[in-house]
């Protein structure tokens, strides 16, 4: 190409008068020189320089058609000529060589931002890993696979795609955690380069990328990985943001429930235990007017009111007890308190509840003192007093005993009642549980234990439940973390 | 009680409340006065000088809280707070800031009965110094500082009888522990309720036919202790 323009400017130089193309020729010839650098490169320049030079010489200086110069003057010319267009066609070509780079340069920023649109569009981190590999592979024209990382911390290869199994083996060796280093890995027979680098957001890997980059020199490599790893870069930006997204989702929902519990703990404290309170209050004073404490069936028809306002309360505050470790947590606050206190507090508040039973209580001689929440571990303690009675039958002993034991003090609630058996007490500590043999025939919410175990963790403790078997009684005992010292003993 | 009839207050925005508190309060011979908001009370309180006002925590106005602040500014009559919550800490606020006692919703008229009259007789108490103060078996005497268990003449330690007499000054009436540890015990022993633990179970020890089962000197758990007035016999309240 770059001879056939040096042969139309020699057509058109020959056309004109002699003289004047003389004039013309080292302009003339630069022309071809120039088209040719920016439209073919250096190599195609170089030679339009040679043939122009050649073509100057051998049709228009003195003795024409021949490759001799006379003139030494002209010789200097046509050498000038040849330099000059030697350096003008590497300009040039130089000059076309940028723009061409600028020109990809500006195709990959077009190809970015469509993808950052694509990206700004994903929802979820499966919409963002399909946008992933459809980029990749089909806008970069690159072999690319995407390993989705799975809960036990390794990558799930992907269920179709060419990835060769050297890359397979080194990902399958990795493992899913924040910081995993972006690495590089030759498959032999390819001679491919592939980069094998993390997706991951703030908080979690969300799988790998494996890029074939391809072939080639160490500059090509490195030009195309960093085109990857802008891509990437993208890819954790949007991951940050569907992470920020899914967090205010979740706090939103939280703060939700968190009124709910709020409102549904306001509604039960007072809108139910108002009436309650009145309900009780009237029929104590009922009880205690003269003409009901002469009357035998008046005075048992006001107890009733009484035993089944209390029996309503106690399953209310059972109730507000559970919202309140679901909403919150439990705060104990924690204070030295004597266990033979919580212990006859407990039975004491159980008192009507435990009046078919025969209660003994054995506390053992040097009791310590422990570090709790006494309320809390009074509920708890009664609840399992409260179980004792329920599982046993009237007229059975309900055996209480507090001890000291490797620094612990053990609460203890031992009865004559059913027992459990191996797989219920499995699933004991779970809320609302109740066992498939007692729900028809004995009332109750399943909140009682996980209530009394909730509590009894709250304040450093451990709660337990043991029985010999079905029908030989069950032990439940609560055990509490003790004093440190004996420092306090001596007053 | 000294006058011929008490006169109770109640603060208490549920009517119901108020209806069967004023007929137990007045079947024990009490005069009544209601309010329903604190504004309405704290008038009454100011105008008609109650021997005795009950306290509900939830008005629609103010806070029961502040009620008892403002009627504590300038007076000291007794109050009973009626409160819902089972909170300790609430409880030993409302104490600090000058409630003699507490019952939680819901509560029988006898419980609220027995505290409003320990109330009552401190408050006369104080006018009349009558030095002797009984509860159940145990007799103290608070000028000659000496104690009686069914008229047996018992011996304590002066910690011992500190803390018997700072009780029987209250008897009937619960008693933080903050009041005990400040009264009983100087420095930086005062915040140890270790102490106080053990200076009860020695003292329950003298006093209680059971040590291990009080019924004269019982615990308000989270909050302080009580001396009962009399001893009482099986189902609470």
């Amino acid at each position: 190409m770059s001879l056939a323009c040096v042969g139309l400017v020699t057509a058109a130089l020959l056309l004109l008068d002699h003289k004047l193309a003389l004039n013309l020729v080292p302009v003339a010839y630069l022309i071809p020189v120039i088209i040719a650098a920016t439209q073919w490169g250096i190599w195609p320049a170089t030679l339009a320089s040679v043939a122009g030079t050649g073509a100057a010489d051998f049709f228009f200086l003195p003795p024409l058609y021949s490759f001799e110069i006379d003139d030494p003057q002209e010789a200097v010319d046509l050498l000038l000529f040849l330099v000059v267009a030697l350096v003008s066609s590497n300009l040039a070509s130089r000059l076309r060589r940028e723009t061409e780079a600028l020109r990809q340069r500006e195709k990959e920023i077009q190809q970015l931002y469509e993808f950052s649109r694509r990206l700004a569009a994903c929802f979820t981190v499966s919409d963002l890993i399909s946008a992933i590999q459809n980029y990749l592979s089909h806008a970069l024209g690159q072999q690319a696979a995407f390993f989705v990382a799975m809960a036990d911390g390794h990558f799930e290869p992907p269920k179709s795609g060419s990835v060769p199994s050297v890359v397979q083996e080194r990902v399958a060796s990795m493992i899913a955690k924040v910081a995993v280093p972006a690495q590089t890995i030759v498959d032999e027979p390819t001679q491919n380069v592939w980069l094998i680098r993390a997706v991951c957001s703030e908080a979690a890997v969300h799988g790998l990328v494996a890029v074939n980059i391809g072939s080639g020199s160490r500059e090509i490599i490195d030009s195309r990985t960093g085109r990857v790893e802008t891509i990437l870069e993208e890819v954790s930006l949007t991951l940050q943001r569907l992470d920020i997204e899914r967090a205010m989702e979740d706090a939103r929902l939280h703060l939700q429930a968190q009124l709910l519990r709020d409102a549904f703990h306001g509604t039960l404290s007072h809108e139910l235990r108002s009436p309650l309170a009145a309900i009780r209050g009237s029929a104590s004073v009922l009880d205690s007017m003269p003409l009901i404490r002469r009357d035998d069936r008046a005075h048992s028809l006001v107890e009733a009111i009484s035993d089944e306002v209390a029996d309503l309360d106690g399953f209310i505050q059972n109730l507000l007890s559970a919202t309140r470790l679901t909403a919150s947590g439990v705060s104990p606050r924690l204070e030295w308190a004597d266990p033979r206190d919580i212990v006859d507090a407990a039975i004491q508040r159980r008192e009507r509840r435990l009046s078919a039973h025969k209660v003994e209580i054995e506390f053992a001689e040097d009791l310590p003192l422990v570090h709790v929440d006494s309320g809390l571990i009074e509920e708890s303690f009664g609840q399992l007093l409260e179980n004792a009675a329920k599982y046993s039958p009237s007229g059975s002993t309900i055996a209480v005993s507090a001890r000291a034991e490797r620094g612990r003090v053990i609460l203890a609630v031992a009865d004559q009642g059913v027992g459990i058996t191996p797989d219920e007490q499995q699933q004991l500590g779970r809320r609302s549980f109740r066992s498939q043999r007692h729900q028809a025939t004995i009332p109750g919410s399943g909140l009682g234990f996980w209530i009394a175990s909730t509590f009894v963790r709250a304040n450093g403790g451990t709660i337990d439940m043991s029985s010999r078997g079905h029908g030989l009684g069950a032990t439940a005992s609560i055990a509490l973390p003790g004093p440190q010292t004996k420092a306090w003993a001596d007053q | 009680m000294n006058k011929s009839t008490n006169v109770v207050l109640l603060i208490d925005d549920e009517p119901k409340i108020r209806r069967f508190l004023r007929a137990g309060f007045e079947l024990h011979g009490f005069s009544v006065l209601e309010a329903e908001n604190a504004a309405d009370g704290l008038k009454a309180a100011t105008f008609n000088a109650p021997d005795l006002v009950i306290l509900d925590l939830d008005l629609p106005d103010l806070h029961g809280t502040e009620v008892l602040e403002g009627l504590r500014s300038w007076s000291n009559v007794p109050v009973i707070i009626l409160s819902v919550v089972a909170d300790e800490d609430e409880k030993v606020r409302l104490l600090q800031s000058g409630a003699d006692d507490y019952v939680v919703k819901p509560f029988g008229m006898a419980e609220l009965l027995a505290r409003g009259e320990a109330a009552l007789r401190r408050y006369f108490k104080t006018a009349t110094e009558n030095p002797i103060v009984m509860a159940g078996p145990l007799s103290v005497d608070l000028v000659g500082r000496t104690v009686s268990l069914n008229k047996n003449q018992i011996r304590l330690t002066r910690k011992e009888y500190r803390l018997l007499h700072i009780l029987a000054m209250h008897v009937g009436l619960v008693v933080t522990h903050d009041q005990l540890l400040r009264e009983i015990w100087s420095g930086n022993q005062r915040d140890n309720i270790q102490y106080l633990r053990i200076l009860v179970r020695k003292l329950r020890q003298k006093i209680e036919t059971d040590p291990n089962h009080p019924r004269l000197l019982v615990t308000e758990s989270g909050v302080g202790y009580r001396l009962q007035a009399r001893l009482e016999n099986g189902l609470e309240n």
